[in-house]
């Protein structure tokens, strides 16, 4: 770490740690509940518990794509951030606004439009603070010394990810129009604008990690954000099938959500041969396995699971079923979540100055965490599956079909106690590495990351 | 070998073309909308039901069109489904309607908020959707598309009692299947049953239905002669 002002981003991944362990106590709520034990339902009933659940996430990735921002920029730009105490204030606007939202999930104060719940009051100061953090990073690119690949991608990435938020904003009466909208931010988002995030942070990381040649790693991240885009904003289309929309969408979003992968594919392989290419000489090798695990992950949850439910065809079973479910953890998880440690297990250590990126309680969380949502994903697949032969090829009645897939509900919790626990020693780790008072180094020069050699 | 130049000519030709397609889709998805969604109904009420329906947020349990949470039924053909008699005792009081089985909040709506629910789900199954719900082609006993139609039954049965009860095969398995029903039991006890059960058997879970007198004399009428 070269400058005092990347250590904002340390605030805002213990704000990341925080919610997303919430997250995971939701998570168990909604799969009891599930299971048939809805005792929390007179106080936390499930809409509750799944909005919070789901808010906690979006809300906690944000966050760490803004210390991910916070940390990269002024690095990449090789100068301080140009407004450091605006970053500590819009994190402590952000957390009061997601905080407000939470607790208002809990009385009834909410709009009820999947993955947007937050309350329109609300949707405005997510925009001011969001504003906040554009123009401090802006500024930041702007004045710097020099201008990257790597930086421009995600600065770009988080511009547009702000501009996306505003369709969702657009008032209809007609439930058609409602969902069609709200597909311009989620999908957009994590088909379109967050692949740009992930592709200028793992650049970054691998830059910083295999220490191959910049010029490289950034002439692949071209083809691989021209690949998502080309397939992924026609991709739009696989939400247009069956909502009221015209029938040509069964084509188009067939056709190029079926490229989709393709670009979580290149994701995959880019990592994979700069880590072989670079030798895996740098000492925190655990970051390096997020950030190739991100990759492939990513591909396994988005690219492979989403591809197994995008054609027309089969999409008219599973649609709105736990086959959903099941490749939306995957992917969540594979492509945004394991980002989002892989640069807090690349910065913290340079931030705080313990380096325990070598523990063992950072090799358990990784694998544990692995293991457990592989396993989660199998239990959401074979509910999933269950749920689409019997409810919408045999034509059983819904909550008969609900009763017979609960018990595939105690393996979900069980996978998720597993993945749980790899949480747990990852939050161990990020504890125990205290407070952002490291020594700042002053090389400028690729690979004079603090480390030092390996 | 491509060149760095070339990855990047490569990204904003692309982006931009698809861009532009997107928004052409769009531009024309919108002029067909008002007819494929059937807008002109779109009345006050329907508005209204739509508010509720994001005011209380039913979309975090259930799915309608597809979209929503994976714990409680698809809404988009209810209307038709399950009839505007069931769908108002759910919208008063829920647990009274599925005793013991997987809660649904209670909610109390007054009679105008119910009556805008009902417009917007009515309004909802007359959007044309490509085909979604799919009419299930497993098995021959699965008929029609989640909605019940057929077998000469009262339009009552197939929507209320099929919500718990089986017939031929079809229906909820809350409550034991009527097949036969009308040969162990006569129309009297049919009658007082559908009164109210538990005056007849104290433990029944069977809730007391929102019936008139005459709805009560079809549905008499139908089960006894379900003989075998
Ligand atoms: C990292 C990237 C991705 C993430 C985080 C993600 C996440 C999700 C989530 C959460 C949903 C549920 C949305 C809702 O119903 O409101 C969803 C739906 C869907 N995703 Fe993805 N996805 C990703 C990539 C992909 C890709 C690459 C494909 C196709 C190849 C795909 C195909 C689909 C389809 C077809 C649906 C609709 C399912 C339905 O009809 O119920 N996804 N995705
Ligand atoms: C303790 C671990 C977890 C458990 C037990 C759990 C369980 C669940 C359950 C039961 C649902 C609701 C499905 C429904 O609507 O019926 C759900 C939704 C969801 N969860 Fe989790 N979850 C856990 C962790 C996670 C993690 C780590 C992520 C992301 C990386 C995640 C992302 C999601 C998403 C995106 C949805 C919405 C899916 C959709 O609408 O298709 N969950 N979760
Ligand atoms: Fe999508």
């Amino acid at each position: 770490m070269r400058f005092e002002s990347q250590r904002v981003a340390w605030w805002f991944f213990a704000t990341c740690m925080l919610l997303f362990t919430l997250q995971l106590v939701y998570g168990f709520i909604l799969g009891f509940a599930h299971a048939g034990y809805d005792g929390l339902h007179d106080v936390i009933p499930f809409h509750t518990a799944r909005a919070t659940h789901t808010n906690l996430l979006v809300m906690w990735l944000l966050c760490g794509f803004m210390g991910a921002a916070y940390f990269i920029i002024p690095d990449e730009c090789d100068r301080e951030l140009y407004w450091p105490g605006l970053a500590k204030l819009q994190l402590a606007a952000l957390v009061v606004v997601g905080v407000t939202a939470i607790i208002g999930f809990h009385f009834n104060w909410w709009e009820g439009r999947k993955f947007l719940e937050i309350p329109r009051p609300l949707d405005y100061l997510v925009v001011v603070d969001v504003l906040m953090f554009i123009a401090n990073i802006g500024m930041t690119v702007w004045k710097g010394r020099r201008l990257t690949t790597t930086s421009m991608v995600l600065f770009f990435g988080l511009l547009m990810a702000a501009l996306l938020y505003l369709p969702g904003m657009i008032p209809t009466d007609n439930q058609t129009i409602d969902s069609y909208w709200r597909w311009w931010v989620v999908h957009l988002w994590v088909e379109g604008v967050w692949e740009l995030i992930m592709g200028g942070i793992l650049s970054y990381l691998l830059i910083k990690l295999t220490g191959v040649d910049r010029e490289v790693v950034e002439k692949w991240l071209y083809v691989i954000v021209g690949f998502t885009f080309l397939s992924g904003i026609l991709g739009t289309g696989h939400h247009y099938y069956f909502i009221g929309t015209p029938r040509y969408w069964l084509l188009v979003g067939g056709l190029f959500s079926a490229l989709e992968p393709l670009a979580f594919l290149g994701m995959a392989i880019y990592a994979i041969s700069m880590a072989k290419r670079g030798g895996r000489r740098h000492p925190n090798k655990i970051a390096l396995s997020w950030t190739v695990g991100c990759a492939v992950m990513s591909f396994v949850g988005a690219g492979f699971l989403g591809f197994a439910h995008t054609l027309p065809q089969v999409n008219l079973y599973t649609h709105g079923t736990l086959v959903t479910a099941m490749h939306g953890h995957m992917a969540f998880w594979g492509a945004y979540a394991m980002l989002v440690l892989a640069i807090m297990a690349y910065a913290v250590p340079l931030m705080t100055g313990r380096h325990l990126h070598a523990s063992p309680a950072s090799t358990f969380a990784f694998w544990t965490s692995n293991i457990g949502m592989i396993a989660m994903t199998l239990a959401f697949a074979v509910a999933g599956i269950t749920q689409v032969v019997l409810e919408r090829r045999v034509g059983m009645d819904f909550i008969t079909v609900q009763k017979e897939i609960e018990v595939h509900f105690w393996g979900l919790i069980l996978a998720a106690g597993l993945f749980t626990a790899g949480i747990l020693a990852q939050l161990w780790v990020f504890v125990r590495s205290g407070l952002p008072v490291g020594d700042l180094v002053s090389g400028a020069r690729e690979g004079e990351d603090g480390y030092g050699a390996g | 070998m491509l060149s760095r130049s070339q990855a990047r000519t490569f990204f904003l030709v692309g982006t931009a073309a698809c861009t532009f397609a997107f928004v052409g889709l769009t531009v024309d998805t919108f002029g067909q909308l008002p007819s494929r969604t059937n807008a002109s109904a779109i009345t006050p009420e329907v508005a209204r039901g739509k508010q509720l329906w994001d005011e209380n947020n039913c979309m975090g349990c259930h799915t309608l069109f597809g979209e929503g949470a994976y714990y409680a039924p698809e809404l988009t053909r209810v209307y038709e489904r399950r009839g505007e008699y069931f769908i108002r005792a759910m919208l008063v009081d829920p647990a009274a309607m599925y005793p013991g089985e997987r809660k649904m909040q209670r909610y109390d709506f007054s009679i105008e908020d119910q009556d805008a629910l009902i417009a917007f789900f009515r309004w909802a199954g007359t959007v044309d959707l490509n085909g979604f719900p799919a009419t299930p082609n497993l098995m021959p006993l699965a008929v029609g598309d989640g909605v019940a139609a057929t077998g000469g039954r009262p339009q009552l049965f197939n929507t209320m009692c099929l919500a718990c009860h089986a017939m031929d095969g079809q229906g909820g398995q809350i409550g034991p299947a009527l097949d036969g029903v009308g040969g162990r039991l006569d129309a009297v006890y049919l009658r007082r049953w559908l009164e109210n059960p538990t005056a007849v058997k104290a433990d029944s879970r069977m809730p007391v239905l929102p019936l008139s007198d005459a709805q009560i004399d079809e549905l008499v009428a139908f089960l006894s002669q379900q003989k075998d």
